[in-house]
Formats: structure tokens, sequence, C-alpha cells
């Protein structure tokens, strides 16, 4: 076996190693180089950020503590941003598994800004059905949800005084690991009950919303580690995201580095392959 | 027996299959109290769902155990922390918090469920990197186009990219823009047609596998 040929079959355990210490350093000694602010992220930013006072936002968090370290810093951006607006916040999730995180953002981000339960803002939680939640909401908020995460009847609660269905949401975004998500809320929700949507996904979602984004069916995108980041800077408190954008950008080059390297050995060992054809025959 | 097993099911797909489908395009007030209903109806049916998939797989454990199969040992784990889970969650009243202070179902969600689907997501990056180091080859031409916007969306997603090769940035976002989301476009509209032919194939009968196997 040729060098090059060892080299293609190194044990991954260097791989991981490479990629280990890609992650760490970077988090441990920061750089902080400085974010660009992508168009996409920018039209969810904009658009929550032009809306008045008082207006009814829905922030759906669709995911599960798997998609955690990206979509937990844009869901805690966004409602920071949403608090300092002073729009009246309505959260909820899809996904039972992350009822318990949802939960978390909240309550953290609305103690952050003094904010206060059934008056600036509430959680509705989990119901189950998946996408019928969503066309139930459009039909009536109360019969999906008829209390709130903490027990209390929705009925009433002064953050939803006038609003009976998602007709009556001025904008809503959704925080998406999968399905559902951005796709389903846009069909059993937008399109039914015309409201803005927004959406957030994680990194390798990102490239399969775009067709959505392309044809205005949501106005803005926040994908994954880097959407968050832009979010964070944009709303001037850096996080987590901006935290883990050089441990990102390292693991990124150290990947593109180790596809050039196994490329050359590749390339290196079809050579020597011919070679030897050549002086065999 | 055909009948119940194979008939009425047929026509109540059928028949709530064309409803629903008009219901979209009738803004009538009784179109939207039937979508209401509807709806309820399936949120009910959502909830026996999650009942019969958590007992089957009680069911599927219980007989892994009871046999001694390979891996039985990690049909108990799952067993003992699934009702384990399952009692503290009820005796919480599904509360994972109270007052902002953590319950027992809360801490068993924050320091268990949270870390290991947390662990499983980053071990993703390991296996991804040791995975493109053995098999991203520019092996023909076309694998080569892949290779070479692979690396620009690489470089363009991160500011270190932008940094060193500052036309990685826009070059990523037409990618991402043009030719990704044409491409998708075209796999949706595709998998949207054939969505709608199976929806037609199912509620004329046509398709019917979803009633299960068995003799007519």
């Amino acid at each position: 076996m040729g060098f090059a040929e060892r080299m293609l079959r190194i044990d991954r355990r260097i791989i991981f190693l490479v990629i280990g210490l890609c992650t760490l350093l970077p988090l441990l000694f920061p750089v902080g180089l400085p974010i660009k602010i992508s168009s996409e992220v920018r039209g969810v930013y904009d658009y929550i950020d032009k809306l008045p006072e008082g207006s009814v936002f829905l922030l759906s968090l669709d995911f599960d503590p798997a998609s955690k370290p990206e979509l937990y810093p844009q869901a805690v951006a966004i409602l920071r941003h949403a608090f300092r607006k002073n729009l009246r916040v309505m959260a909820m999730t899809l996904w039972v598994s992350g009822t318990g995180l949802a939960d978390q953002i909240i309550s953290q981000t609305a103690k952050e800004a003094g904010k206060e339960s059934g008056k600036d803002y509430v959680f509705l939680g989990w119901s189950p059905g998946g996408s019928a939640v969503i066309l139930n909401m459009g039909q009536d908020l109360y019969t999906t949800f008829p209390a709130d995460y903490d027990g209390k009847a929705t009925k009433g609660l002064p953050v939803l005084a006038g609003v009976q269905n998602l007709r009556d949401v001025a904008y809503a975004v959704t925080l998406a690991a999968g399905n559902p998500g951005v796709e389903a809320w846009y069909v059993f929700g937008k399109d039914k009950y015309k409201f803005e949507l927004g959406g957030g996904c994680t990194g390798v979602m990102a490239p399969g919303l775009y067709p959505l984004l392309r044809s205005g069916q949501i106005n803005g995108l926040i994908g994954g580690l880097r959407g968050a980041a832009e979010y964070e800077t944009l709303v001037g408190q850096k996080g987590n995201a901006v935290a883990g954008m050089d441990a990102q950008s390292a693991t990124h080059l150290a990947i593109i580095v180790l596809v050039a390297i196994c490329n050359v050995f590749y390339f290196a060992m079809l050579r020597q392959q011919r070679r030897h054809e050549r002086i065999g025959s | 027996m055909i009948l119940l097993r194979r008939q009425l099911p047929l026509l109540i797909t059928m028949v709530t299959g064309l409803v629903m489908a008009a219901q979209y395009y009738v803004p009538h007030p009784a179109s939207e109290q039937l979508l209401t209903s509807v709806t309820k109806w399936l949120q009910i049916i959502g909830g026996f769902a999650l009942i019969l998939g958590i007992t089957s797989l009680f069911h599927v454990h219980a007989s892994k155990i009871r046999r001694k199969e390979a891996g039985w040992g990690y049909s108990l784990v799952l067993y003992t922390g699934m009702l384990g889970t399952i009692v503290v969650g009820i005796w919480n009243n599904g509360k994972e918090s109270i007052d902002g202070a953590l319950t027992s179902f809360g801490w068993i969600y924050s320091y268990t469920l949270v870390p290991l689907q947390g662990t499983m997501f980053a071990i993703l990056a390991f296996f991804i990197a040791s995975a493109a180091y053995r098999s991203f080859r520019a092996r023909s031409r076309e694998a080569a186009v892949l290779l070479v916007a692979a690396v620009i969306v690489m470089m363009g997603r991160v500011p270190l990219g932008e940094y060193i090769l500052p036309l990685s940035g826009d070059l990523s976002s037409w990618i991402l823009n043009v030719l990704n989301a044409s491409v998708r476009r075209a796999i949706l509209i595709g998998v949207s047609l054939g969505a709608v032919a199976l929806s037609f194939k199912i509620i004329f009968g046509v398709e019917r596998s979803y009633l299960g196997g068995g003799k007519e």
C-alpha cells in the first residue's frame, strides 16, 4: 500500500481529533470576525422592527433539544427583539419534545426583558395533531389552546385581547428543525389565513427552503447558527451564536482542507496506479 | 365483513377526501364550521395516534426483553426510561417547571433528554468530516462541479471564509438563491404533482395499501 493510499485510509479518530480541536480552540480563544448580514435574515428583522407597538407576534418553536445549538440562539434573539419592540408575543410549539425547551427560552427572555406572562406574552405550549393544530388555530385559537402552558384560561388574557384566530396575527415566525415546520406553517397557515410569515431553520434545512423565500411565501429566513449570529448582530446583543461562529469558521475550514488533502492523495494514487499499469504492460 | 373491512373505509375516505377538497374553495360559514370540527377531530385522532405509538413501542420492547433477544439490555433501558419518565411526568402534571423552579420531570428533561439529543446532533459534525474526507472526491466532471460548489458555499457561510475569499459570500448566496432554488423548485413541483396523483388514487380507491394487508 502506497503512501497516498495509506493517507486516504487514515484512522477516523485523527479526523475526529482535528474537528474537536477546531471546535474547542476558537471557543477558548475567540477571534470575533465581523459577521455580514444577509438579506434573508434582514427580511425577518426589518418586518419585526416595523411592526407597531402592541402588534400580535406569533413565535412557533418547532424544534427539540437536538437542534438547540442552532435554533435556541435564533429564538432568544428574536424574542429579545420582539420584547424590545413591545409586541404582544404569542409562543407555542408543534413538537412535544421541545415544550420544555420552549418554556425555558420564553420565560428566561421575558424575565430578562421584564415582561409579564399573560399581559405581555403567553406560552401556549403544545397540542397534539401537528399540522391540524395550525388549521385549528386558524379557525379558533381558544378551542385549540383553551389554557396556556401554566394552565391559565387563554380566553380573557390581556395579551390575547382582540385575537380570535390566526387572521389576527400581524406576523408569525416559525423556527423549525423538520416537519411540521416552515412548510406546514405556510401551507396550512399563511396560505389560508393570510398573515405574514418568516422562518428559521437548521443549517442543513436552509437550502431546501430557498424556493419558499424566493417566491415570497416566506419573507425571510434565518438559517442555522450563521443566521442566529446575524440576528444577534442586528439586535446588538451578541450571544451564543456569535460566540459559536469562530468555531464554525474553523470547522468549515478544516473540512475544506481535509477534502482538498483527500483529493490530492486520490489523484496521487491514481497516477501511481497508472504508472504501475504502464510498467506492467 | 368485506363491507366493514373494505367498502366502508373506502367510502369514508372518498367522501371525506372530496368534501375536504371542496371545502378549501368554499368560504361559507358552514364550510368553515365543518373545517373547525374536522380539525378538532384530527387533533383528537393525533392524541390517540400518540397512545397507539407508545403502546406499540412498549409491546415491541417488552417481547424483546421477554425473549432475551440480542440487545435486550438496551430495550430494558428504554423501557425503564420511558416508564420512569411517564410516571414522573404524570406526577408533575406534565410541567417541566413551576414558577421558574424545575420539577423532577423538568430535571429529567433538562439533564437527560437535552444533553443526549445534543450529543447525538454534535456527533454528526465528526462523522460528516470523516465521511467528507473519505468520499468527497472529484471522480468525475459532475463530482468536481459539486465539490467546487460545496467549497464555495462552505466558505461563504462563515466569517473566516468570507475574510479569506471575499467573493465567496456573494457567490454562495448566488448558488443558494439561483441554482439551488431552481433545482429545489423543480423537485418540489415533481413531489407535489406526485402527492396530488396519490391523493386522487387514495380518494377514488385505486390505492388501497393504507387499509393494510389481509384477504379480501
